[in-house]
């Protein structure tokens, strides 16, 4: 693919995956719940090109509102992290001394622990169901952002034109709104959609595990988890939902992949993946 | 601040280490106390008699102030005493050191394998920037990055042992019982950490490789008629090495913790799979033990990564 070509793919893959979710209730689908027992197990055929699962329910109509789940999930951590990491980051940043201390220091201790394990023990105190998770996913990701933005912030508040702006008199609030803010923009536009791209994992592995969306919801992680049943008679009940959770994921990806080359053509890899 | 000496700097970064262990210690014990209602009666459920709610309620110490409780759990952490497991009536220290083994040989398989997989594909891509084995290389990393890994695991038990019966689906068998049967049973689960992880060192040690290939040293290298491979081994390699050794860390760090989803798919007895039947039992005294024993186990292996490059490196000690 071509240097332009890899990122408007991922935009097209996460825009069309967005609206068909938007639009689920409304597309000609069938619905995602109803359960009808002589269909049940149906291989893929040409009206239902994903099968049908244990309960007759057709897995086409189930994987795409599940991306309602799955891509609400991913919006609202990232978008809640990025509003709460992000101003902390540029305090942290701008301030320096003490100040970043008290603010990156119990951020750091979030960030000790590894992301799934804090989610999951974040869930054992929450409960289940998908606002609870985008909740838990947004404390995990919020020290990550405030990272991100307080390393951009540091790197740009030394700039001449930062300087310049300065001695022309800029009061501060000028400075961090036309000056350092903007240029911290980007690499928190990269980590955003990383994380966008985590949080489908996420919320497809917890749900998986039963410790993230509860059914009768269609989620991708629940339908993998009911398939694992039905692994020989009805393979497709494991393969699609599977297919649908790396296709959202790879459009994310390839979204920040895109954005890292616009902001930065030398280096290959670098916004911080948390495993 | 430049420190000079290496053991200097091992001892500060192991210093810092203190309180952010203390911090984790206060995190995870105040989520537990969260939990809404009375703890012993939300952990004993259905089967809450008056009696057994004031036993455990006695047994967890629940009548005390809080931190009087905390100053508990932690000196008995001290000492290594993780407290009592009331369901199983096991001590939680034992169940974890009965389960690390399983959790340890799983890490240390996949890490072979994600480095046996990772660095050549990190090297094809990085050799010749946008040539054919470049292209390849990212186009695999990206969907491997993109591969939830639980699915591929899911998708290896489909192929490789339902339907090719090659390799069993799931469960554990001791190394000291039979290390083929082991083996065997490790197999998949190793594989199907180790391909994940390889797409992400893969993707950053091509990164990596890019990076140095251009700085001077390599190009004068080159203008005085080294050959490729001597290139490649002798300036390239050691130079890139920290970002991939430091990613290896990480990855390492997270299937000691976080490997909970392929524990749990594989049905192997480790301290993930440990951990998500205490959150599914809302077993709190273990899943808090638990939760920091693995966090700890993540930040150690960490801090070990960042002292082993401070030490190959003198630049990284002065930060």
């Amino acid at each position: 693919m071509s240097r332009a070509g890899a990122p408007l793919a991922g935009i097209a893959i996460v825009l069309a995956l967005a609206l068909a979710a938007v639009l689920a209730p409304h597309l000609p689908l069938g619905s995602p719940t109803d359960i009808s027992k002589d269909l049940a197990l149906h291989a893929p055929a040409v009206g239902e090109p994903f099968g049908r699962d244990d309960l007759g329910r057709s897995l086409l109509s189930r994987v795409i509102h599940a991306y309602r789940v799955s891509l609400g999930v991913a919006v609202t951590s990232a978008l809640l992290a990025a509003l709460i990491g992000g101003p902390l980051g540029v305090i942290a940043g701008y301030a320096e001394g003490w100040f970043d201390q008290l603010i990156m220091r119990p951020l750091d201790i979030l960030m000790a622990f590894p992301a799934v394990l804090l989610a999951i023990a974040l869930m054992s105190v929450f409960g289940t169901g998908a606002v609870l998770l985008s909740i838990a996913l947004a404390v995990v990701y919020t020290p990550v952002m405030a990272r991100v933005t307080r390393a951009a912030v540091l790197a740009t508040k030394v700039e001449v034109y930062v300087d310049g702006a300065r001695a022309l008199g800029a009061t501060v609030p000028r400075l961090l709104a036309s000056h350092i803010v903007p240029n911290a923009a980007t690499p928190m536009l990269v980590q955003i959609s990383v994380l966008m791209a985590i949080s489908v994992l996420i919320e497809a592995a917890l749900s998986f595990l039963g410790v993230g969306v509860r059914p009768p919801t269609p989620s991708l992680g629940l339908m993998l988890a009911d398939g694992r049943g039905f692994m020989l008679q009805a393979p497709w009940m494991v393969i699609f939902p599977g297919l649908g959770i790396m296709l959202a994921v790879l459009g994310f990806n390839l979204v920040a992949d895109g954005l890292r080359d616009w902001f930065d053509p030398q280096a290959g890899v670098g916004a911080s993946r948390r495993g | 601040m430049a420190t000079s000496s290496p053991w200097l700097y091992a001892a500060r970064r192991l210093a810092l280490a203190v309180p952010l262990l203390l911090g984790m210690s206060v995190l995870v014990f105040g989520l537990m106390r969260l939990v809404p209602g009375d703890p012993a009666v939300v952990i004993l459920g259905y089967k809450a008699t008056p009696d057994g709610v004031r036993a455990l309620r006695e047994a967890w110490h629940l009548d005390e102030p809080l931190p009087r409780q905390y100053l508990r759990w932690i000196g008995g952490l001290a000492r290594g005493d993780f407290g009592l497991d009331f369901r199983q009536n096991e001590p939680i220290g034992q169940m974890i050191r009965d389960r690390l083994p399983v959790t340890i040989e799983l890490t240390l398989l996949a890490t072979a394998g994600t480095v046996l997989i990772g660095i050549p594909l990190g090297l094809a891509g990085g050799a010749r920037r946008r040539g054919v084995a470049d292209r390849a290389t990212s186009a695999l990393g990206l969907i491997g990055v993109s591969i939830p890994d639980f699915w591929l695991g899911i998708m290896l038990i489909l192929g490789l042992s339902l339907f090719a019966g090659l390799l069993p689906s799931g469960g554990f068998v001791p190394l000291v019982e039979s290390p083929r049967e082991n083996l065997l049973h490790l197999l998949l689960p190793a594989l199907t950490l180790a391909i994940s992880r390889a797409a992400v060192l893969g993707r950053l040690s091509r990164a990596a490789v890019l990076d140095v290939a251009q700085r001077g040293f390599v190009q004068f290298a080159r203008a005085k008629g080294l050959g490729e491979g001597a290139i490649l081994f002798r300036h390239i390699l050691p130079n890139a090495a920290i970002p991939i050794v430091t990613i290896l860390g990480l990855q390492v760090g997270y299937m000691l913790g976080g490997a909970i989803v392929v524990e749990m798919l594989f049905t192997l007895p480790g301290v993930g799979h440990m951990t998500l039947d205490a959150v599914l039992e809302r077993n709190y005294p273990v899943v808090q033990s638990t939760v920091l024993a693995i966090g700890a186990m993540f930040m150690l292996v960490n801090l070990v990564t960042d002292i082993l490059y401070g030490v190959i490196d003198p630049r990284v000690r002065g930060r």
